[in-house]
């Protein structure tokens, strides 16, 4: 529902979100703060109570936006991980298919530059919008073919070309982890959870009885770090979506070196 | 009681108060009407024009939304090593056209599709790009067999068929416009030249091709163009796919004493035949062979040695020095490596793209019927190996034929020209009497069943 926020820059969404937050705050602090009041007016130490319930409340809250920013943060790393490693697979495949005997080696250099090509210019955009584009398959498939079709001549020749293919076998599963990894993200329902809990903290904020700017500046500061976090784990929530996002870095070098063969 | 003193004191102080609250107010008021204003604008557009309005409102201008084309050629089985190169141009030219603007201030969005080098999947897949993604347009075909596939699929949904490849003519459709050369613009202009002093005053030529409609048709045609000529036909014959061992066929060569062998071998047997060409004694210059079915990327895989001194025909080589040639060679290799040999049917795949987007440009719609009324107006487009020109009536491609001389590089020497655009002729009256096709004028107009006489 909310992919668009990944369409824009992650200045505009900081902005959007934080600013989402604070309205909020400030509205409820202008409109409802009276009306709260009247249930807790003319008592005693009705900020100290506010204060015991919002710390209690905000211990809980900070704790899941915190386990949920590592989370966020350690998914993210991790599928670096796996496009760093994917990467260094594909180098290694290609260094190996460097050493077939002629026009083998041109026909078998040439497919994987087509598919390092295809891979940063149409996966990889695609993969930034949430789709697994198909072309990689066609291209992975057309040199697995490729691959097949080479009869080995002499020993030597066996033994390298057992090789390339155990190497074309561990690109393909770290190929297939990047794959899965763009459909991973925090659960709908945790999102709920961290949505509904942020308007609570600043419901309770309404309940404070204090003078209507500290009122409007404290709240608005809780608002705005609410709307942060939230942001933070957003961006993060989807390693590669957004400004925030895995770069095709390492393959962009890859198809470069392959250029160069 | 307070003093009167006091008193003042605090009324003056009361109304400072007052009047720094008022002023803070007004600015928070300010702030909060910004930020109320800047928020419920968002969530208006977010509820009324779904999600994009949102990001439309933050960014300040629409975003157009892409224009969806198919692009079918085989990326696995036999075919892919040649297919695949026309899949990189379409998108070439797909990027150069998304860069400058796209096509009606949309941008093109290719939807990539595998024939796998079998004319059923060509078909299920031209149906899905047809159906699901609805493409007003598909690029795609190498094969005669694939391309029929489709066609039934593109006439009944309303779609067009841009085919770039040189094939056998026979054959017309409304909604498919043909990119290649037929016989009459690539084989008959270059037997032309082999007749006249500058190609030798060649008499008798030889034909041998590989067993399949082309080769075939297009021999038929060759054999009906020369009974009036100076030129005879001494042998003909055909080998099966990847047939290796030409022993035989250059007996039955000598035999007749060609002084042209006219080859349309496809593919993997063209090294064999080439190798053994000089193998079996025979000369460059006493025989040599004219290839309409092999270009820079066939000549790749077999020994420079084997091929220096023979010809090709076709509408461009990668040697053309013109500035347009040139500048395609170099984009195309800057892409994909200065090793990757560029052959015609790339130019005429990447010529395609641009034709596609002139005729929507010019119609104002994507709308096939619109686009098809633009395309039989004589649309022409400049490409890298120059004008070239939609005939209106068969929809298929005015275009200049060359003949290369094969370097030692692997590269080919331009020894002929055609001085100008050849007409293309599917149905040429010599070899298909009573037939012939205008799409602006009565469509397809069928005369007497013609047997092909060389046909199994």
């Amino acid at each position: 529902m909310f992919d668009w926020i990944y369409t824009i820059s992650s200045l505009r969404f900081a902005i959007l979100t934080c600013g989402f937050f604070v309205a909020f705050s400030w509205v409820g602090t202008i409109i409802a703060r009276p009306i709260l009041r009247s249930f807790v007016k003319h008592r005693e130490s009705v900020n100290d109570l506010v204060g015991y319930v919002l710390s209690c409340f905000g211990v809980f809250y900070g704790l899941l936006l915190g386990l949920l920013a590592v989370a966020a943060y350690q998914n993210f790393r991790d599928v670096e991980n796996v496009v760093s490693s994917e990467a260094s697979s594909l180098s290694a495949l290609a260094t190996d298919v460097s050493a077939y005997p002629e026009p083998e080696r041109k026909n078998l250099v040439w497919l994987l530059r087509d598919y390092t090509r295809d891979l940063i210019k149409i996966s990889w955009p695609n993969q930034q919008k949430g789709i697994v584009s198909k072309e990689g398959n066609f291209a992975m498939s057309a040199f697995h073919e490729r691959l097949l079709k080479f009869e080995p001549q002499t020993a030597g020749q066996e033994i390298m070309h057992a090789e390339t293919l155990k190497q074309y076998n561990n690109y393909l599963e770290k190929r297939q982890m990047r794959l899965l990894a763009i459909s991973t993200s925090i659960p709908e329902i945790m999102w709920i959870v961290v949505l509904v809990g942020a308007m609570m903290n600043i419901t309770l904020v309404w309940l404070f009885d204090m003078r209507l700017m500290s009122h409007l500046f404290l709240g608005g500061m809780l608002a705005c770090f609410l709307g942060m976090m939230i942001f933070l784990i957003a961006s993060m929530d989807k390693p590669f979506r957004g400004d925030v996002s895995i770069s095709p870095e390492p393959f962009k070098q890859i198809h470069t070196r392959l250029l160069e063969e | 009681m307070p003093s009167p003193a006091i008193l003042r004191k605090e009324n003056r102080d009361i109304v400072l108060q007052k009047t720094h609250t008022g002023k803070s107010f007004a600015l928070v008021a300010a702030l909060l009407f910004a930020t109320i204003s800047f928020t419920l604008a968002g969530c208006e557009k977010l509820s009324k024009d779904s999600q994009d309005g949102l990001v439309e409102q933050l960014l300040g201008k629409p975003k157009p939304e892409p224009i969806q084309v198919g692009v079918l050629f085989s990326q696995t089985g036999s075919m892919a090593i040649s297919e695949t190169q026309l899949k990189h141009v379409v998108l070439q030219a797909i990027e150069e056209i998304n860069a400058s603007g796209g096509v009606l201030g949309r941008p093109l969005e290719p939807v990539i599709q595998d024939g796998r080098t079998r004319e059923d999947i060509f078909a299920k897949r031209a149906q899905e790009l047809v159906v699901e993604s609805k493409v007003p347009v598909i690029f795609g075909g190498w094969r005669s067999v694939d391309r029929k596939a489709v066609i039934p699929i593109v006439e009944n949904s309303d779609t067009l068929l841009f085919y770039p490849l040189q094939y056998e003519g026979n054959e017309s459709s409304r909604y498919v416009f043909y990119g290649g050369m037929t016989p009459n613009q690539q084989i008959l202009p270059s037997l032309e030249w082999f007749m006249s002093p500058e190609g030798g005053a060649r008499r008798r030529v030889y034909l041998i091709g590989t067993d399949y409609v082309f080769p075939r048709t297009a021999n038929f045609i060759v054999r009906k163009f020369l009974e009036d000529k100076s030129m005879q036909v001494v042998g003909e014959s055909y080998v099966p796919f990847d047939h290796n061992d030409f022993t035989e066929t250059y007996k039955a060569i000598r035999e007749s004493n060609a002084d042209l062998i006219l080859s349309t071998i496809n593919g993997s047997s063209n090294i064999a035949f080439f190798r053994q060409f000089a193998q079996q004694g025979f000369d460059t210059q006493a025989s040599p062979i004219l290839a309409s079915s092999i270009g820079e990327a066939g000549l790749r895989s077999i020994p420079a040695a084997d091929t220096t001194g023979h010809y090709a025909c076709w509408s461009f080589f990668q040697s053309l020095k013109t500035d347009r040639a040139r500048s395609f060679v170099q984009r195309f290799q800057e892409e994909y490596g200065s090793d990757r040999p560029i052959h015609d049917p790339m130019e005429s795949a990447y010529v395609q793209v641009y034709l596609w987007r002139e005729a929507v440009e010019r119609a104002g719609s994507l709308s096939p019927k619109d686009v098809t009324k633009v395309l039989e107006t004589n649309i022409e487009f400049e490409g890298p190996g120059g004008l070239v020109k939609i005939d209106p009536r068969n929809h298929h491609t005015y275009k200049r034929v060359r003949i290369g001389r094969i370097r030692p590089d692997q590269q080919f020497d331009v020894v002929y020209e055609s001085p100008d655009l050849i007409r293309p002729e599917p149905y040429p009256n010599f070899a298909f009497p009573g037939w012939n096709c205008d799409w602006t004028h009565g469509g397809l107009q069928r005369g007497p069943a013609v047997k092909l006489e060389n046909q199994r």
